[in-house]
C-alpha cells in the first residue's frame, strides 16, 4: 500500500474506512456520539485529494464555526497548503461566497445586535420586543418561502396564520434592511436561493462543488436544505454525516425528515453506519441506549464501546438549587486537589485525587434551559473557580464585563495614542460571542444541551433533572417528548469518564419557587448502571455556619 | 538612597483580607512598618485598579504616592515617611502540564496604569478578574509570562512563595522539579523568586540552578499589620526602572528581611489535623504517610529543598545579598510579656515603643538596646537581642501550622528576671 494511504487510514475501524472510500455516488453515513466523526469527515477529504480530487471541488458544511475550524486545522495537518483550497464552512459562509460571487455591489451584514437597533425603533424601542421579533422573522426565513410569509404558521406563534401588524413589522424590517444595503444571517441562506433560481449558475455551482461533505445533516432546515438541493443532484457525490438521534434542533425550523428521507432524495445511496463509540465508559452508553431506546422516530444502532464499564452513573438528589451548584464546585475543587489555601483546609477529610491530572476544561455543567444559567454562574463566580457560559453571557456579566473592557481601553488611551483594535470584516461578523474567549482561556464550561452538541468532556454534570425541565414542559406543555429525549441524550453521551445527573428537590425558575419531581426520564436506566446518593434538607445550623462564611 | 520593599500584598479585593487593606490603610502601616515601598497588590482587579487611580498619583518615574486629601490615618512623627506605592498583582495559575495538575502563583510588577491595563485586557479574555484580587486562570504560568512581557515589556514576574507545597513553581504538591520545565524557553525573563515565609536564602542557596536568581521576600499580606513581616532592603534611586534594575543584576538589591524559616507554615512535613509533624527524614521513615491516621502528609519546604538541593547545609553563595531573620515585634513583646500576640498588653507597649523610637524595622533593626529597654522592658531588650543574634527556639511550621516561636523556657524567664533584680 501506498505510504500516505497507511496514514489515511491510520486508526480507523473497518466501517469509518468505508465511509471514507465510498466516493461514488451518494452515502448516507449515520453516525452515533462519539464514533469519530470529524476524523472520518477529514480523512474523507485527504483521501478524495489523493484521488486525485481537485481541493476546490470538495465542499465540506459544518453545523458551527467552531466544527469548521476544528476540521480545517485537522485537513491542515495532513494537506498542508492543499488544504486552503477546500471549502471548509458553515452554511452561512457558503451563502456569503455565493452572494459575493453574483453581486458586486458593496453590501453590509447586519448581526444580531445591529438587527435588534434596527427593529427597536419598529416596535415602539423595546429591545425586549425587538428580540422577540427577531426570533420570529428568523423562524419565517428558516422555514422558508420569505416572498409569502402569510403562507407560514410559524409566526406570532399561533396556527390561525399571520395577523396583519406582524406582517407588516416583517415588511417594515426587510424595508429597513434594504435600505441600508444590508442582510441579516438568515439572509445569507435565502439571498442565495434567489440567486440559484437561475438554474444555469446553479448548474454552475454543481459544476464546481463535485464532492460535498453535509454534516450535522439531521439539523438542516427547509431553507439549508433547499439550498442543497440547488447545488447537487440525485448522483452527485454527497456525503450526508449525522446522528437522528441527535437531532434537536427543530425549533430553529430543523426537520429530521430530511435525513430520514435522504435515501428517498437520493435512491442510489449507500448507508454506513459508525456504531463504535470511543469517547464514553460501558456505563455511559449502556445508560444512554437505554434511555434512546424508547424513541420512535429514528433509524435503530446499538453503540458499543471498547472501553471499560467504568463508574456508575451518579444520581444526584439535592435539597434545592443552591446545593446543587454547591455540590459541582465541591466535585470540581476535589479533583483539582483545592483552588485556595481555604479550599485546601475544607476538603482534607475528601476522596484523594492526588497525582491526577486535571484541568478547569474536563468539566461541563450542561442544563436544558438558558434560565438555570444565571443561578449557576452567580456561585461559579463566587467561587473563583474560572468559568465561561458557552454561546452567551447573561445580561448583568455581561455588562460588567463590557465595562470593564470600556474602562481598560481609557486606561490604555490615556497612556498613548492609537486604537490598536483591528477592523472587523464580514466575515469576522459570523463570529459567535464564543470567540470573545482567548484560545488559551482553560475554563469549567457551562452550557445548554443545544450548545453542547459535538463536544466532549471527561466529567459531565446535567443540572435540572426535574420533571418540568426534561421534558421541558414548564412553559409549553406540549413539546416533542422525543426530541426532549433526544436533548438528555445529547447531554448524556458527552461524557468521558463521569456523569452526574443532578435533580434539586426544590428550584427557584421563572419567577417562582418549585417543587419539582425527579425527571421521568431517570425510570430509564438499569438499577446496576446508577448509585444514588440523597443529600438531606440543610439544618438550621448548616444555615448558620454558610452565613458566617459568607461574612469572610 | 537605603529603603526597604514590599512588593507584594492583597487589596480587600482578595479573599478572607481584612478591609483595611486599602490604600489608606497600606500607606498607614507601610509607615508603621518602616517600609518605603509598597506593592499595591491586586491591579488585576478593576475595581481595585479604579480605586487606585483615584486615590494615587504619580510620584515620578514609575512609582506613585497616596493623594495628599487620602492621607488620613494616624501616624507618629517618629514613623512618617513619604510611601511609594508599586504596581503589582498575582496570579493563580492553575493547568495540567507533563500529566499533572500545576498550580503556581506568580507576582507581577508593572511599570504604569496603562501597562497594567493592557495585562488585565489580555487577562479578562482568559478568566474572570472580578470575582478574586488574587483570580485563578486556566493558563500556562508560561503564557502568563508571555501575555505580560507582551503587553508590557516593562513588567517582571517573580514566581511567588515558590516552595509552598500547593500553591508554587517549586512545590511538592503541585510544582515543577526545575524552573526550565515551567517556563521552558522564556525562562530567562524569570529573574527572581520569592523565598516565602518558609525558606530562607540559606536554603535556596543549596541549589546552585537558583545561583543566578535574585532572592526576593515579601509578606504576601493580607491585613494591613503584616505588611513587611518578610521585605527587602535596597540602595537605588526611587524609581520603578531603577528598582526592576537592581532585581535583574543585584546591583543596588542589598538583600532581604526574613522570618526564622521554621515559622513559616509549611516548613516542616506533617498533617496538621492530626497534630503530627515530621521531618523529611521522619517522613521518609513513615512512607510520606501519617502516622495517626494513614493519609499522606503534607511534604513541607526543607523536604524539598533537600530534594531538589545538589550543595549541602550550610554552603554560603559568594557575592549574594545577605540578609536578617527577625521576629516581628508583636510577637517578640508578647514573649516579653507572656501573653497572647493578639491582646491588649501587646498593643499597649507596641505603640508607644514606635511612638519612642520609630517603625517597627527601625526597633527590630537598628534601635540601640538600651534605648529599647528604657521604652519597654528588661525582658523584652532580652528578646531583641536574642532574636538579632540568632538566639531563639522555634518549633517548626507544618501542613498550613505556623511555627511556635519561643524565646524564653520558664526557668529562663524566672532567672532572667532574677538577675535582673540583682542588678
Amino acid at each position: 500500500m501506498d505510504p500516505r494511504e497507511t496514514q489515511i487510514f491510520d486508526g480507523l475501524n473497518e466501517a469509518q474506512k468505508a465511509a471514507v472510500t465510498t466516493t461514488a455516488g451518494p452515502v448516507l453515513v449515520i453516525a452515533g456520539p462519539g464514533t469519530g466523526k470529524t476524523l472520518t469527515m477529514v480523512r474523507r477529504i485527504v483521501y478524495l485529494v489523493h484521488q486525485g480530487v481537485q481541493p476546490e471541488s470538495i465542499l465540506a458544511v459544518t453545523f458551527t464555526n467552531r466544527a469548521a475550524r476544528e476540521m480545517k486545522e485537522r485537513t491542515a495537518a495532513l494537506l498542508g497548503q492543499s488544504a486552503g483550497a477546500v471549502f471548509i464552512g458553515t452554511f452561512h459562509l457558503l451563502g456569503l461566497l455565493i452572494i459575493q460571487d453574483n453581486r458586486s455591489d458593496d453590501f453590509s451584514i447586519c448581526d444580531r445586535d445591529e438587527q435588534i437597533e434596527l427593529l427597536k425603533p419598529l416596535v415602539g424601542g423595546s429591545a425586549r420586543k425587538a428580540r422577540q421579533v427577531a426570533g420570529h422573522i428568523s423562524r419565517i426565513k428558516n422555514y422558508l418561502e420569505p416572498d409569502n410569509p402569510s403562507s407560514l404558521t410559524v409566526f406570532g406563534g399561533g396556527r390561525d396564520g399571520v395577523d396583519a401588524d406582524q406582517r407588516e413589522l416583517y415588511n417594515a424590517y426587510q424595508a429597513a434592511l434594504r435600505e441600508r444595503n444590508a442582510f441579516d444571517f438568515d439572509d445569507l441562506i435565502l439571498k442565495p436561493l434567489e440567486i440559484l433560481v437561475d438554474s444555469r449558475i446553479a448548474q454552475s455551482y454543481r459544476d464546481r462543488y463535485r464532492f460535498l461533505i453535509i454534516d450535522e445533516y439531521q439539523d438542516i432546515n427547509p431553507a439549508q436544505y433547499r439550498l442543497l438541493r440547488l447545488i447537487t443532484n440525485a448522483r452527485n457525490n454527497i456525503c450526508a454525516v449525522g446522528d437522528p438521534d441527535q437531532a434537536i434542533y427543530a425549533f430553529r425550523g430543523a426537520d429530521i425528515g430530511n435525513f430520514l428521507n435522504f435515501e428517498k432524495d437520493f435512491p442510489d445511496a449507500a448507508r454506513i453506519t459508525l456504531s463504535e463509540n470511543f469517547r464514553s465508559t460501558g456505563t455511559i452508553l449502556q445508560a444512554s441506549n437505554a434511555l434512546i431506546r424508547n424513541n420512535v422516530k429514528r433509524i435503530d444502532k446499538m453503540l458499543f464501546t471498547l472501553r471499560e464499564q467504568g463508574a456508575q452513573i451518579a444520581v444526584i438528589d439535592a435539597p434545592d438549587d443552591r446545593a446543587e451548584v454547591e455540590f459541582i464546585i465541591r466535585e470540581i475543587e476535589m479533583r483539582m486537589g483545592g483552588t485556595s489555601h481555604l479550599q485546601m483546609r475544607k476538603n482534607t477529610a475528601e476522596r484523594d485525587y492526588a497525582g491526577a491530572s486535571f484541568r478547569f476544561s474536563d468539566f461541563a455543567v450542561i442544563y436544558r434551559t438558558n434560565a438555570q444559567a444565571k443561578a449557576l454562574e452567580d456561585a461559579f463566580s463566587a467561587s473563583g473557580i474560572p468559568y465561561q457560559v458557552l454561546g452567551c453571557r447573561s445580561g448583568t456579566k455581561s455588562r460588567e464585563i463590557e465595562e470593564t473592557i470600556a474602562y481598560l481601553h481609557s486606561l490604555i488611551h490615556a497612556g498613548e495614542a492609537g486604537d490598536p483594535r483591528e477592523t472587523s470584516g464580514r466575515e469576522a461578523k459570523l463570529l459567535s460571542p464564543a470567540d470573545f474567549f482567548d484560545p488559551r482561556a482553560d475554563t469549567v464550561m457551562l452550557m445548554t444541551m443545544h450548545m453542547a452538541k459535538g463536544l466532549e468532556f471527561p466529567v459531565v454534570f446535567i443540572t435540572g433533572v426535574d420533571e418540568g425541565l426534561l421534558p421541558c414542559t414548564i412553559i409549553k406543555e406540549d413539546v416533542d417528548r422525543e426530541e426532549e429525549r433526544r436533548l438528555f441524550y445529547v447531554g448524556m453521551t458527552r461524557a468521558k469518564n463521569d456523569l452526574f445527573l443532578i435533580h434539586a428537590r426544590s428550584r427557584f425558575l421563572y419567577g417562582q419557587r418549585l417543587a419539582p419531581m425527579p425527571s421521568p426520564y431517570l425510570g430509564a436506566f438499569p438499577e446496576s448502571l446508577v448509585d444514588k446518593t440523597v443529600i438531606p434538607d440543610r439544618t438550621r445550623k448548616q444555615e448558620e455556619k454558610d452565613r458566617q462564611m459568607g461574612l469572610f | 538612597m537605603r529603603f526597604i520593599a514590599d512588593f507584594h500584598v492583597h487589596s480587600h479585593y482578595s479573599r478572607a483580607t481584612s478591609k483595611d487593606m486599602c490604600p489608606e490603610g497600606i500607606w498607614k502601616w507601610a509607615q508603621l512598618k518602616g517600609v518605603r515601598v509598597i506593592g499595591t497588590g491586586d491591579f488585576t482587579h478593576p475595581k481595585w485598579l479604579k480605586e487606585l487611580d483615584e486615590k494615587l498619583e504619580p510620584g515620578g518615574d514609575g512609582l506613585f504616592t497616596l493623594r495628599k486629601e487620602y492621607q488620613t490615618g494616624d501616624v507618629p512623627v517618629s514613623c512618617r515617611t513619604d510611601v511609594r506605592f508599586i504596581l503589582s498583582a498575582e496570579i493563580s495559575c492553575i493547568y495540567s502540564k507533563n500529566g499533572k495538575t500545576r498550580k503556581i502563583h506568580s507576582i507581577i510588577l508593572a511599570p504604569d496604569f496603562a501597562g497594567a491595563a493592557r495585562i488585565n485586557l489580555a487577562l479578562s479574555k482568559i478568566g474572570n478578574l472580578l470575582s478574586d484580587g488574587r483570580p485563578i486562570l486556566g493558563l500556562d504560568a508560561k503564557e502568563l509570562l508571555k501575555i505580560t512581557l507582551d503587553k508590557s515589556p516593562e513588567a517582571m514576574l517573580i514566581p511567588a512563595h515558590a516552595w509552598t507545597p500547593h500553591f508554587s513553581v517549586f512545590g511538592a504538591a503541585s510544582g515543577f522539579d526545575a524552573m526550565e520545565e515551567c517556563f521552558e524557553e522564556l525562562t530567562p525573563h524569570i529573574h527572581a523568586i520569592e523565598t516565602g515565609l518558609s525558606s530562607d536564602p540559606l536554603m535556596n542557596w543549596r541549589l546552585s540552578a537558583l545561583d543566578r536568581l535574585t532572592l526576593v521576600s515579601n509578606s504576601d499580606a493580607h491585613s494591613a499589620a503584616k505588611i513587611g513581616r518578610e521585605a527587602n532592603i535596597l540602595d537605588t534611586d526611587l524609581s520603578y526602572p531603577s528598582i526592576i534594575e537592581s532585581i535583574k543584576t543585584r546591583k543596588g538589591f542589598l538583600g532581604t528581611i526574613e522570618f526564622f524559616p521554621e515559622e513559616g507554615k509549611y516548613h516542616y512535613d506533617g498533617h496538621r489535623d492530626c497534630g503530627v509533624s515530621l521531618t523529611p527524614k521522619e517522613t521518609i521513615h513513615h512512607g510520606h504517610l501519617c502516622p495517626v491516621c494513614n493519609r499522606k502528609v503534607t511534604i513541607g519546604v526543607m523536604h524539598r529543598v533537600e530534594k531538589l538541593a545538589d550543595r549541602d547545609h550550610g554552603f554560603r553563595l559568594e557575592g549574594a545579598p545577605s540578609f536578617t531573620s527577625i521576629i516581628p515585634l508583636p510577637e517578640i513583646i508578647a514573649e516579653g510579656l507572656k501573653c497572647g500576640v493578639n491582646t491588649k498588653k501587646v498593643e499597649s507597649l507596641y505603640f508607644p515603643l514606635l511612638e519612642k523610637l520609630g517603625s517597627e524595622f527601625t526597633i527590630l533593626l537598628e534601635s540601640p538596646l538600651d534605648d529599647i529597654e528604657r521604652a519597654s522592658t528588661p525582658l523584652i531588650r532580652e528578646a531583641v537581642t536574642r532574636m538579632r543574634t540568632g538566639n531563639v527556639h522555634i518549633a517548626p511550621g507544618y501542613d498550613g501550622e505556623f511555627g511556635k516561636i519561643r524565646i524564653f523556657g520558664d526557668v529562663e524567664r524566672k532567672e532572667i528576671k532574677g538577675q535582673l533584680k540583682l542588678l
